[in-house]
């Protein structure tokens, strides 16, 4: 296969693999996964660039430099908490997403026994105990998002 | 009814439409069968015992990976079925994959007895003491007819090409849930890698599409258990061992028959 | 066209091939010195074996009342007499140690509460032996089988490689040529050694509960190489076949307890085999059945407007279906919708089994009209020893394919090792006369305008009509008749895929070519043997003539069609008697 090519199925798999249409529950909660995933990452970057001033600041003896940061992102305005509001969603999301991914993975709960397979075949790993972990771990991140939200808004002054 | 493949010809691919009569118990193989025999000729694809039993026939229908001989076409409940080649795989013509690399892959693994003692795989004398209940520990995933709809499913496949795959990890754990096997400590070196079980990120899209119940994600989520307790606690399983027989006289391999004697037979009836 | 050097070349890589392969990796014991190529015209673990759903019979209880004696008397009865007897002894000997072997190489056998192997009844047995994993035993025998090939190195894999000729010169084995699919060219394997292993031919049918891939080639390359075909005309017609297409519904389903019932809701069997009733051998069933479907005592399926009776399996429970028939039930609920725990199955004979094939002697070496081949062996449903004779017992299929694989495989290691032969070439003309009747006359014909599906459609309607379960002596001729007038149409056709990447198209030719050769043989023979016996059921001669007929059939391609010779059975244990059950 030339590298050409090669690209070109990358590219493809790229969509096919956060692309959940058609099939199972989980797939969208290995996409949403991946994708907060990557955002709390980016997140851990702009973080780590904003500590940094903090160490600018200590190192210079400079507090100016901590403060300039903190106001070029106050400038941001709404945008700074709708961000932040998406920050703690994804954190919400991952880190709830991520208790049930380490009750499968290490404990293998909530995916059944070995069975004899009858047909139509369900697998009991996408069963009752699964599914419904997934239903609580998403009303349990809804309603904490909303509440962050509210208690973003009232920061801002406007609740 | 209408249904459109994906062709492929070695250089171009194209979509194009056939209009077919179904009948009601007709399968997307058979469908495809009358398109092959009746009308177009160049259409290639895979296809052998009709029954789900081969895994030969596995295509992307309406967009999931499944095998053609077991989707009844009026299950689908669409006006326009949609046919493609599995995907993640590279097209070698029409709906015909490549497989090298997921056979490749599964050998990679060791999908084969592992005894410390390997005398004890060539030993005929008796078999190994399984309880019905330990028999139940692996069987499931002994279901897997190699099809590749799981690889063809997973989104993690779909980006790493280096992946195992739910096939060949589901089969690492055929065997390492065997309690005849032993070989856990031989497999790691490829299982417990980046490109092995901890790629897995359990979308379950494999057992969502598995044909034979197999649940490829089951097992998968239960090797990396396996092969964290192996890790952190050193633990070891414990083994079935062959069955002590009372001691048969070994017939040799060109045991001449005794001379022609009267047998008295009778008819056993069937309790 | 590319030559590749083998010590070994086996064509076929269902249960018989695969366990020739490993028996002589096993041998080898990993030193490499013998290389084995593994040919087949279609990926590994796709070969039909994975179908056998009943069991594999062997002793393993003989505390419990079964012997050697009892299992050989069962096979020769069920062969009607048919069977080689010194064979017959052999392999029943040699089936308890395939069975553990693989055991340990990872089948699931279904286990007794105690842990040890479980077993249970089957047709024409007269002890419970057949044993099983569920109703995938071929399935889980050709994963144990070819996940152990694995583990060794020393054999090459050539999936997708189509077998189109055996090359045989002065009786000495010299290769295999091939098609590669995936390249389109042609391909020499030349080998100090080869093994038959390519399974039997029932897409001869409509109705069969073969793969596509049961084509028989191995019977046409070793007819059109001059060898013998012996005992081709007992074909075996398994009674349950699902309605229409004829998917395999196992023989374990009766030997559970299921019913066979017809429109009258009566077990017709007492009538046919009182005794053994659903589980006499399976050409009673099959003729029991089409007798009740012929007077009119059957089931008319409306969608296809095939007559059939039914199987009943109701009083099993679900609990006894789901731990023993699982797959019976699946194959029901995917195909008609019908749940065998509240429904019966419709039913009628389908086509199951080749008992005749390439004629070899007890050990599987090849016999051709100028004595023993040397360097070529056969094994499996390919082969004709003959331990079926004229009608294989359920669940000793898979069984010989084991044991004759594992006697193959020590026979040519042993061959290998011990005479050491010279790779022999093969003359550059018969290579390029292969390859002008591939690429030219079939494949480039310009001329002619036959269509390759629409001969094979006739082949089986012909088949289906003629040489079926009852066959006569008008039929059986109508038959020959069609079948030499298919085999001129065939020198016309011509194919609308020019492509060489996966030409099907090309494929199914050739491979229509062997069938139209197996059904000639197989009409043939059956026309002249002019008695009934096993599988071979004559209404015109209804009865066994162990007078006359008694004897195995030998074809050989002659000039115009097959020519017959016949040997006679090795009858060294048992005088035949009345076949009652």
């Amino acid at each position: 296969m030339s590298s050409e090519e090669q690209e070109k199925g990358y590219k493809s798999g790229l969509i096919r693999s956060l692309n959940p249409k058609g099939f199972n529950l989980e797939r969208y909660t290995y996409m949403l996964h991946r994708i907060t995933g990557v955002i709390l990452a980016l997140y851990l970057i702009a973080h780590i660039f904003e500590i940094y001033h903090v160490g600018l600041a200590v190192l210079n003896n400079n507090p100016q430099i901590w403060y300039s940061t903190l106001a070029e992102l106050s400038s941001l305005g709404i945008l700074e908490q709708i961000g932040l509001w998406i920050v703690a969603g994804s954190a919400l999301y991952h880190g709830a997403n991520g208790l049930r991914l380490i009750l499968n993975e290490v404990f293998g709960m909530l995916l059944g026994k070995p069975v004899l397979p009858e047909y139509p075949y369900s697998p009991t790993s996408l069963s009752r105990p699964q599914k419904a972990a997934v239903y609580i771990i998403t009303a349990v991140v809804v309603a904490l998002w909303i509440w962050a939200g509210l208690y973003l808004l009232a920061g801002l002054g406007v609740i | 009814m209408k249904i459109r493949i994906r062709r492929f010809d070695g250089s171009k691919s194209w979509w194009q439409d056939y209009e077919v009569e179904a009948k009601e118990r007709d399968t997307v193989l058979d469908i495809l069968l009358k398109i092959r025999e009746r009308q177009d000729h160049t259409l290639a694809f895979r296809h052998s015992c009709q029954m789900g039993s081969c895994g030969s026939c596995g295509m992307v229908i309406n967009g999931k990976p499944s095998l053609a001989c077991q989707t009844r076409v009026l299950e689908l409940k669409t006006e326009l079925i949609r046919v493609e080649p599995l995907y993640n795989f590279p097209v070698l013509r029409d709906l015909v994959v490549d497989l090298t690399g997921f056979v490749g892959k599964h050998r990679a693994v060791k999908p084969w007895m592992i005894r410390r003692n390997p005398e004890e795989l060539e030993d005929a004398s008796s078999e190994f003491v399984v309880t019905p209940q330990q028999n139940m520990s692996f069987v499931q995933f002994d279901y897997c007819i190699m099809c590749g709809l799981c690889d063809a499913a997973c989104p993690t496949m779909a980006l790493d090409p280096l992946f195992l795959g739910p096939q060949a990890l589901a089969q690492a754990y055929r065997y390492v849930a065997d309690p005849r096997d032993e070989g856990l400590d031989d497999r790691l070196e490829v299982l417990d890698d980046a490109h092995g079980v901890w790629r897995c990120h359990f979308a379950g899209s494999c057992s969502y599409v598995c044909p034979k119940g197999v649940d490829p994600a089951k097992a998968i989520q239960f090797l990396k258990k396996d092969i964290l307790k192996r890790r952190l606690f050193r633990s070891k399983k414990e083994s079935s061992s062959p069955a002590t027989l009372p001691k048969v006289e070994k017939v040799p391999d060109n045991a001449p028959h005794p001379p022609p004697f009267d047998y008295k037979f009778e008819e056993v009836s069937q309790a | 066209m590319e030559q590749l050097d083998f010590d070994v070349a086996i064509v076929g890589s269902g249960l018989a091939g695969l366990r020739t392969a490993i028996e002589i990796m096993r041998k080898d014991g990993g030193r490499g010195k013998v290389r084995v190529a593994l040919i087949s015209k279609i990926y590994l673990m796709r070969s039909h074996s994975v179908s056998a759903e009943g069991g594999t019979s062997a002793v393993l209880f003989p505390e419990e009342g079964d012997s050697f004696e009892l299992y050989a008397w069962d096979t020769i009865k069920g062969s009607d007499f048919l069977a080689d007897q010194d064979a017959v002894w052999r392999f029943v000997h040699l089936a308890t140690q395939e069975i553990r072997l693989i055991e340990r190489w990872g089948v699931p056998w279904n286990r007794r509460e105690d842990g040890r192997i479980e077993q249970r009844w089957f047709g024409g047995l007269s002890f419970p032996r057949a044993t099983y994993a569920q109703d995938k035993t071929g399935f889980f025998e050709m994963r144990a089988l070819y996940d152990t090939l694995l583990k060794y190195e020393g054999w090459e894999r050539f999936d997708e490689n189509f077998v189109t000729s055996v090359v045989i010169e002065n009786n000495q084995f010299k290769g295999f040529t091939t098609i590669d699919l995936r390249s389109g060219n042609m391909r020499f394997f030349r080998a100090k050694a080869g093994v038959i292993a390519t399974g039997g031919a029932g897409q001869l049918y409509r109705i069969t509960s073969t793969a596509a891939s049961s084509t028989g080639d191995g019977y046409g390359i070793a007819y059109n190489a001059g060898l013998y075909l012996k005992d081709m005309e007992f074909v075996q017609f398994h009674p349950t076949g699902l309605v229409p297409k004829g998917l395999l519904i196992t023989e374990a389903a009766r030997g559970e307890g299921a019913y066979l019932v017809n429109r009258d809701g009566e077990r017709f069997m007492k009538r046919y085999a009182p005794s053994k009733m659903e589980l006499a051998p399976r050409d009673i069933v099959s003729r029991a059945i089409m007798t009740e479907i012929n007077e009119g005592r059957g089931v008319r399926d409306e969608a296809s407007g095939l007559d059939h009776v039914w199987l009943d399996m109701r009083h099993l429970g679900k609990e006894k279906i789901e731990r023993k028939l699982p797959f019976i039930r699946e194959i029901g609920l995917k195909y008609l919708g019908i749940d065998i725990v509240d429904q019966p199955l419709p039913v009628r004979p389908t086509v199951h089994y080749n008992m005749g094939g390439v004629h070899t002697d007890i050990n599987g070496n090849v016999q051709s009209p100028s004595g023993p081949v040397r360097g070529l062996w056969a094994a499996g449903e390919a082969a004709c020893v003959s331990v079926q004779g004229s009608n294989r017992l359920g669940s000793n299929g898979t069984n010989e394919c084991l044991v004759y694989g594992y006697i193959v495989g020590n026979e040519v290691y042993n061959y290998i090792s011990n005479e050491r032969p010279e790779p022999q070439s093969a003359s550059p003309s018969v290579l390029e006369a292969e390859e002008r009747r591939i690429f030219s006359e079939v494949l480039g014909r310009e001329s002619g305008g036959e269509d390759v599906y629409e001969l094979r459609d006739e082949l089986k309607d012909t088949m289906e009509k003629n040489v079926h379960v009852y066959r006569n002596e008008a039929g059986l001729a109508e038959a020959v008749k069609k079948i030499k007038e298919l085999k001129q149409r065939y020198k016309n056709i011509r194919l609308s895929d020019r492509g060489r990447v996966f030409n099907y198209n090309l494929q199914h030719a050739l491979e229509l070519g062997f069938m139209l050769d197996e059904a000639e043989v197989i009409a043939t023979g059956a026309l002249l043997r002019k008695e009934s016996r096993g599988a071979h059921a004559r209404i015109d001669y209804p009865n066994r003539d162990d007078a006359n007929w008694l004897k195995h059939t030998l074809a050989v391609k002659g000039p115009d069609g097959p020519q017959f010779s016949y040997i006679p059975v090795k009858i060294t244990m048992w005088k035949p008697v009345a076949r009652v059950y």
